[in-house]
């Protein structure tokens, strides 16, 4: 009888516990924010690149591999020995196109999924992603003129102002 | 249409017509106002520092050296027997051989001699800068662009040359030579600079690595819309700093400076390329490729440098030779241009003029014929000779001496104006050292 009159009085003040605790609880609110591509177009480049750098890089895109110093110096000099200095690069990014090695899509791959192959171009270089207007002519570009290959657009990224500076 | 109409349109266009200038193709505007005397000039810069007294003095080793030998020793430029003895500046074991002379009749007898002018700057920039610019150069750094504008801007500006018809030929991409190919001056500038070949960096070993060897496209269905996606992605960037700008070559002078590059590469390979008959040196095989420039461009203003000379800093004998190469150079530049290139035989005037000249006293530093050597840093490394020769130019003439001297190193910048017509906007423009004239003012 005092067993059973012990263990009620518990159960109750536990359950009086529960709904006292459980009461005092604040409602728990949670705060977001949207997510936000950082790699945007900002404008933000405003370094120019020197020969070498301008070459390490260009090679790393085209064959994702790395030039020695070695090479790199004698890229250097034949730059400097061109007045014409965007001539002197579209010669270099033709000679490097017609090496093997070179890492391009196929124009079958680009035409799979136009927009993906604009990003990823743009992407790979100039480190940002393209403003919607930017996608849209090039996907126009794309599919008005079969000529236009990825090798003619890496190309035209390759000699673009933009790719001059970081 | 009726009266009105007619009337108020046709009063329109003729006010247009006055109001608004003439705009040539190039971007000049009128058209230049002086007539030329020819149609093209070659400008050598001779060639890294030349004393007057072993060129066009003629002492030899007289002045230099301890030993009594005089002679001449530029064969093709000046009038004058050889040294008789002594002989170290020619080809074979101690250069015992002198080169023969190439011209029938030297450019001294073709032209105009100037014994003795001013240099106005002792370095080799600066004096470069001033055959180029017209100006001393004092405030220009060494690895700067020239400050003022140049006599490519100058042409290419005021006489509305394309790019290609404007060059300018280094013998290497060291002491900031392939920067004097236009200036930062922001009325002129790269838009108007001419091109430029280091040849034996573009032509040697690391161009036949990475510029030989170029995937050909094809200039309208591959390159064009290259060009076109070029120019939208410079349209989308957004960049407030210095963006680098071309000298201006068409795409049409592209595809033709790459396929000169292409026939170079072809040609260096085989063993064909224009050289003068001894080419043993880097300044002789400049000037080869000087000439294959000159026979497909045919420009209007072409200059060489050369700087062998410079070599007397450690070694007197090494001067005497690279003085003989320089002008077993200028010799066989001459004949090049008057057999070889119809369209500029006699229709071409070359200048040839020292940078600076040397010290009156030599370093301490002795070379293997136990020949003092000199730097250039004193009153007479300000004296130098220069000449010209081609139409228009008088013959066998001889101006001023080492007790008169006459005429700047900075007029060979009116001179060349003068030559291509358009001297009066080059001394207009009022950038040019005070006192300089063109050479022809100084006959």
């Amino acid at each position: 009888m005092i067993r059973r009159s012990h263990a009620r009085h518990i159960t109750s003040s536990s359950l009086v516990l529960a709904l006292l605790l459980g009461g005092c609880r604040k409602d728990v609110f949670m705060y977001e924010v949207d997510p936000v591509d950082l790699a945007q177009y900002d404008g933000n480049k405003d370094r120019e690149k020197t020969n070498q750098e301008y070459a390490a890089i260009l090679h790393a895109n085209l064959f994702q591999t790395a030039l020695s110093p070695g090479d790199l110096y004698k890229i250097d000099q034949c730059i400097q020995s061109i007045g014409d200095k965007q001539l002197a690069r579209e010669v270099i990014i033709s000679n490097f196109m017609n090496k093997p090695g070179v890492i391009i899509p196929t124009p079958e791959e680009m035409l799979a999924d136009v927009d993906g192959f604009i990003t990823a171009t743009y992407n790979r270089f100039l480190v940002r992603n393209p403003t919607e207007a930017e996608r849209t002519w090039f996907r126009n570009t794309i599919e008005a003129d079969p000529n236009v290959t990825p090798e003619l657009i890496y190309f035209s990224f390759a000699l673009c102002e933009e790719y001059q500076f970081y | 249409m009726d009266r009105r109409t007619f009337i108020s349109r046709t009063g329109a266009a003729a006010a247009g017509l006055f109001a608004a200038p003439y705009i040539l193709p190039s971007g000049r505007l009128f058209a230049a106002t002086g007539s030329q005397l020819a149609e093209h000039v070659v400008l050598v810069m001779f060639a890294g520092g030349v004393r007057v007294q072993e060129s066009v003095m003629q002492r030899y080793l007289a002045d230099a050296q301890a030993d009594d030998v005089e002679g001449n020793i530029l064969y093709n430029m000046l009038n004058g027997t050889p040294p008789p003895q002594k002989i170290v500046y020619g080809t074979g074991l101690g250069g015992i051989n002198p080169i023969q002379p190439i011209l029938g009749q030297t450019l001294q007898q073709q032209g105009t001699l100037f014994r003795e002018m001013r240099a106005v700057n002792a370095g080799h920039y600066g004096g470069l800068n001033s055959l180029l610019q017209g100006g001393t150069a004092s405030t220009q750094g060494l690895q700067q662009k020239p400050l003022n504008p140049t006599i490519f801007e100058y042409l290419r500006r005021h006489a509305g040359l394309p790019a290609t018809k404007t060059w300018f030929v280094g013998n290497g991409i060291g002491n900031s030579v392939p920067l004097l190919n236009y200036s930062i001056h922001p009325n002129y500038g790269a838009r108007y600079g001419a091109n430029f070949f280091a040849p034996n960096i573009t032509f040697g070993p690391a161009g036949d690595q990475y510029l030989a060897n170029a995937r050909v496209y094809h200039p309208e269905d591959q390159l064009m819309p290259v060009y076109e996606m070029k120019a939208f992605l410079d349209n989308s960037f957004e960049h407030y700093g210095t963006v680098p700008t071309s000298i201006g070559n068409t795409p049409e002078e592209k595809q033709d400076i790459k396929a000169f590059m292409a026939e170079m590469f072809t040609r260096t390979q085989n063993g064909t390329i224009a050289h003068p008959p001894v080419h043993d040196s880097g300044d002789l095989t400049t000037v080869g490729y000087a000439c294959e420039v000159m026979k497909w461009f045919k420009p209007a203003l072409t200059v060489v440098n050369m700087d062998g000379v410079d070599g007397c800093h450690s070694s007197f004998t090494g001067y005497l030779a690279s003085m003989h190469r320089a002008d077993h150079a200028v010799g066989h530049l001459w004949d090049f241009i008057q057999n070889q290139v119809p369209e500029m035989a006699n229709n071409t005037v070359i200048i040839a003029v020292p940078e600076c000249g040397r010290n009156a006293e030599p370093n301490a530093i002795l070379d293997q014929n136990d020949w003092y050597s000199f730097d250039h840093s004193d009153a007479n490394a300000l004296r130098v000779f220069g000449m010209m020769a081609g139409p228009s130019v008088p013959a066998s003439l001889s101006v001023g001496g080492e007790s008169n001297p006459v005429g700047i190193v900075t007029d060979v910048v009116p001179t060349i104006a003068e030559v291509l017509g358009v001297k009066n906007e080059v001394m207009g423009a009022g950038m040019l050292h005070p006192g300089t004239l063109s050479l022809f003012d100084r006959i």
